[in-house]
């Protein structure tokens, strides 16, 4: 037992020595693994330009598994880049992710950004949690060929866009694919309403008690029900995969999803044209919102020895050039602010990306046991609006209560 | 004297280290979930205490409700259908057939594929083949049939395995008690139902209750073919408690649900047991 | 057994008709799976006559790509290892232990309670074991291959236990007597006669363990996280991500994965038909 800790002694006075020589490790874990090959770039670009800082990226498959096992195991990486969802919320309120305020590359992030992600924490937190480093926008895609052909216009505000659906269906066209086997699909037209219908802080505002889901969902509800009648029969039967294949063969002129169905798209048909626009739920032609939120942020952790060491790291993620060139790779919106050239595919969401007049996904708000997914699923397959509400309200309170009751606390204090 | 405790003293040797393996690696992170019934953890991180808060929620939600009734009714129905197909596939391929090795390797096949495939083929056919041929909507899109639909691809998926463990039953039966009975003028069915069958009951046994264990916690199924949908009429019991418990922060609800799902298929599976091995000694 | 029959054998041919029918319900899911496996992503469509056609070129790219991504061989290793040991392991040990169940089940109290202990340690759903487990295999340094071996012996006990169990109920309990007569001690005794008398149990508990290993995600991911290792089903998953999978390279990989566990399964049939029990018993 002795002879084991003099023997651990001596390696820690030798590694001490060693230390002025040996480059500080930084291990970042993120959670695309679609991206893993830019990311593979950007490590081997970091360390040849960098002595002092060994930087190891790992893009494993099951991240998020992965990372939770980690955490359980007390096994933490120095960063980790995560999206701007659910699980952003549980690690910040966990404990786990350092305060980044003084980090000065915050300056060049859009606001609309931090305070998405402010958006996100169960119970404000001074502080900043994360850099927001990707985003990604959703609306509804459409194929240019068929727009083109019948000179079809991009719809500014609700009306307009029912009626661009009949025009499409009476030239014989399928308006829409939906693909709502796959519960979450039904989520993206929701979200990209919701920006337009609801207020951002909505979540927040029935944690406090201010007001109700049933008051501020139901056109949300009632459009998104609206857009079954455009859309595939059954579309009940089809799945996420059938209908990004259906998309790609243009038997339907627009799909509302985000862009981050465009790879799976294009695999199936990489000539397709396609462009998209911000889905236009509010009858008032000003009044439409783009629906986007963080795809992928940094955020150091707590247990990282070495801030000074991620914020080099940082630096050099932020670096403009390195932005680029991963927007080029992946169709993303950089959340930093300055010229970068983004995909056409993302033209006609351009304007709103620029003026910064976004909102993030509702449903980043949604905690994942109640299955909000599911329950819209059901209330498309029933019908019955006012039900749907009501088992909204009530499930939220029951899902929510650790939150409102931590909220309550918070507030009483201040 | 001396034999029968070495005998005894052998028995143990082997009984006592293997007890406390499988305690380690089985009890013992039962027991930790147990507890972690009591709390609000999320798997990691801070947790609070919250009582017996989290069993009270789960005899009023009514959704753990939907998915006990969902997830014994498949069992029932897909345990006795596959149990009685592979019985027969098992009599049909241990009997003297024409490409033996063949046909039992062919059949096997269901059994190896992985869920991914599984779940695709499946979806294609319930989704586009089905229709085009019965000329109806896909039974997965229908509230009323996407049941029957995963009874299928569980039953197509493991009645290989089922049929193993019969054929492997079978070879114990030695070859001349049939030739006994065939002198003895039973064939067929009578010589299934008082000869083959009563010999091979250990082996039903140990079918039924795999087999029920099996289909009560089905999963990969659903998570290949529905995701619990449509409409939340095909969410197993497993379902909830991987969904929500591991990818949801719900890991101490979850781990309530588990505990009662425990003590609720060890009950039936003891009696089930008790019931069979009863019937075997009668037999 | 077929060998020890005098009279020229006949086979049954009606059955061999029905089975061979039978078959399709095998071959079309599986011919579905092959030709996805040759195609190209643009070649997916979503109607029957695209689905079931052939692909436009019969390559083996998708093969040599989906080997490529996967670290093939040396996922194989890694799965083939972790499979092989896991089998042998539950082998000695389930037969051991169903052995001294079986023989004293219907006597003693204490292995009346260890079968029912173990069985029903077959219940417990894995996603409640889970993340205590990742703790105790972390605390024990055995979070790696070994430890994900063990927990494999540990899973696949109450299945292996009732089948062994089950098993030996059919075996005569006067052959071991016999021996114990002429003085050998309880441990040669079933080494010398028990062990191999249960040959066909022994394969089906190896098809068994094994299939449910090779294919096995979930404990490998989540012991053996971030260590690098990969197995054949977690280099697999890379073809999946959020939005969007690779159903081509998937199959492919799927197919190639599926070769080595069909070549075992024909082996250990061979074992369970052979079984020498028909000559011995009685």
């Amino acid at each position: 037992m002795r002879r084991k800790l003099i023997f651990s002694l001596l390696v820690v006075i030798f590694m001490a020595s060693c230390a002025w020589a040996a480059p500080i490790e930084i291990e970042l874990v993120q959670y695309k693994p679609e991206a893993f090959r830019i990311f593979d770039a950007l490590a081997e670009k970091f360390n040849k330009t960098h002595t002092n800082i060994h930087l190891t990226i790992s893009s494993p498959n099951e991240p998020v598994t992965i990372l939770k096992t980690r955490f359980i195991r007390e096994n933490y990486p120095d960063m980790i880049g995560i999206g701007g969802d659910m699980n952003y919320s549980n690690f910040q309120d966990a404990e786990l992710l350092a305060d980044v305020s003084n980090y000065r590359g915050l300056a060049k992030i859009k606001k609309a950004y931090i305070d998405i992600l402010e958006g996100l924490e169960f119970v404000p937190t001074p502080g900043v949690f994360g850099v927001p480093f990707m985003a990604n926008a959703a609306g509804v895609l459409y194929n240019k060929e068929i727009f083109d052909a019948h000179g079809w216009t991009i719809p500014e505000s609700w009306p307009e866009f029912i009626k661009l659906c009949e025009d499409i269906k009476a030239a014989g066209i399928r308006p829409l694919y939906s693909g709502y086997k796959d519960t979450w699909t039904t989520l993206a037209p929701w979200n990209a309403l919701a920006v337009d219908l609801a207020p951002a802080d909505v979540c927040q505002q029935v944690n406090m008690g201010k007001t109700t889901f049933a008051k501020e969902y139901r056109e949300i509800a009632e459009k998104t029900y609206a857009l079954l009648q455009y859309a595939e029969e059954g579309p009940f039967a089809y799945s996420y995969n059938d209908a990004c294949t259906a998309f790609a063969r243009g038997e339907s002129a627009m799909f509302a999803i985000g862009n981050y169905a465009i790879p799976q798209i294009l695999s199936v048909n990489p000539d397709l044209k396609i462009d998209s626009f911000v889905m236009p739920g509010s009858d008032d032609p000003n009044g439409q919102t783009l629906n986007s939120g963080v795809d992928i942020m940094f955020c150091v952790m707590e247990a990282c020895p070495n801030k000074e060491a991620a914020y080099e790291v940082l630096d050099f993620l932020l670096d403009p050039e390195n932005i680029q060139f991963y927007v080029d790779d992946q169709n993303s919106v950089p959340c930093q602010v300055g010229e970068f050239k983004l995909t056409p595919m993302l033209d006609g969401m351009k304007k709103y990306i620029d003026a910064g007049k976004m909102a993030d996904y509702q449903d980043h708000h949604y905690p994942s046991e109640m299955a909000v997914d599911a329950q819209i699923q059901t209330y498309l397959i029933q019908g019955d609006v006012n039900a749907f509400l009501e088992k909204f309200d009530k499930d939220w309170i029951r899902y929510n209560r650790d939150i409102i009751s931590k909220l309550q606390k918070y507030n009483a204090s201040r | 004297m001396k034999s029968q405790n070495e005998r005894k003293r052998t028995f143990l040797l082997i009984a006592v280290p293997i007890l406390l393996l499988f305690f380690c690696f089985n009890t013992m992170p039962l027991i930790r979930g147990f507890i972690y019934s009591f709390t609000n953890f999320r798997g990691y991180g801070k947790f609070d205490w919250v009582g017996w808060r989290n069993y009270e929620d789960l005899f009023t939600d009514t959704r753990v409700g939907n998915s006990y009734w969902f997830t014994f009714k498949l069992a029932l129905v897909a345990t006795i259908l596959i149990n009685i197909l592979s019985l027969i596939m098992a009599l049909a391929l241990n009997s003297k057939i024409r490409f033996k090795s063949f046909l039992r390797g062919m059949y096997f096949i269901p059994n190896i594929l992985g869920a991914l495939v599984v779940g695709y083929i499946f979806s294609y056919i319930f989704t586009y083949i089905l229709p085009a041929l019965t000329h109806a909507a896909s039974m997965l899109a229908s509230k009323t049939w996407a049941w029957l639909a995963i009874v299928i691809v569980c039953a197509w998926q493991s009645i290989a395995m089922n049929t193993l463990i019969y054929i492997s039953g079978l070879q114990t039966v030695p070859e001349d008690v049939y030739e006994a009975a065939s002198l003895d003028g039973a064939t067929g069915w009578k010589l299934f139902r008082y000869i083959t069958f009563p010999l091979i009951m250990p082996f039903f046994t140990i079918n039924m209750v795999l087999c029920m264990k099996n289909n009560l916690m089905v999963f990969d199924q659903i998570m290949a073919l529905t995701k619990g949908g449509p409409a939340q009429s095909t969410e197993s019991i497993s379902f909830l408690i991987y969904n929500n418990g591991m990818n949801g922060g719900q890991f101490g609800f979850q781990s309530a649900n588990a505990v009662v799902f425990f003590i609720v298929i060890v009950i039936i599976s003891v009696l089930q047991l008790r019931f069979l091995n009863k019937r075997e000694e009668q037999l | 057994m077929e060998n020890n029959i005098i009279v020229k054998e006949r086979f049954n041919w009606p059955v061999t008709i029905l089975l061979l029918l039978g078959l399709f319900t095998v071959l079309f899911p599986l011919y579905m799976t092959v030709i996805i496996a040759f195609k190209q992503p643009s070649e997916m469509t979503n109607d029957v006559i695209g689905l079931l056609s052939f692909p436009k070129a019969w390559s083996l790219d998708n093969f040599r790509e989906a080997m490529r991504v996967t670290d093939f061989w040396r996922s194989l290793f890694n799965s083939f290892l972790i499979t092989a040991l896991t089998m042998v392991v539950s082998i000695v040990i389930h037969s051991l232990m169903g052995y001294a169940v079986a023989r004293n089940m219907n006597t003693s109290k204490f292995y009346r309670f260890s079968y029912f202990y173990i069985v029903s340690g077959m219940f417990v759903p894995f996603a409640i074991l889970m993340m205590p487990l990742v703790k105790q295999t972390a605390q024990l340094h055995i979070d790696n291959m070994f430890g994900v071996i063990v927990l494999y012996v540990v899973f696949y006990m109450p299945m292996n236990v009732l089948l062994y169990a089950g098993y030996l109920k059919n075996i005569p309990i006067a052959l071991e007597e016999a021996a114990h007569v002429d003085g050998a001690s309880t441990w040669t005794t079933y080494w010398k006669i028990i062990f191999p008398l249960m040959w066909p149990m022994h394969a089906t508990v190896a098809v068994l363990t094994a299939l449910g290993t090779w294919n096995d995600v979930m404990t490998p991911l989540v012991i053996m996280s971030g260590s690098g290792v990969n197995t054949l089903p977690l280099a697999q998953l890379n073809f999946q991500t959020q939005f969007g999978t690779n159903y081509n390279l998937a199959f492919a990989s799927y197919l190639l994965a599926l070769l080595p566990m069909l070549i075992f399964y024909l082996v250990a049939q061979k074992q369970i038909i052979n079984g020498v029990i028909n000559g011995a018993v009685k």
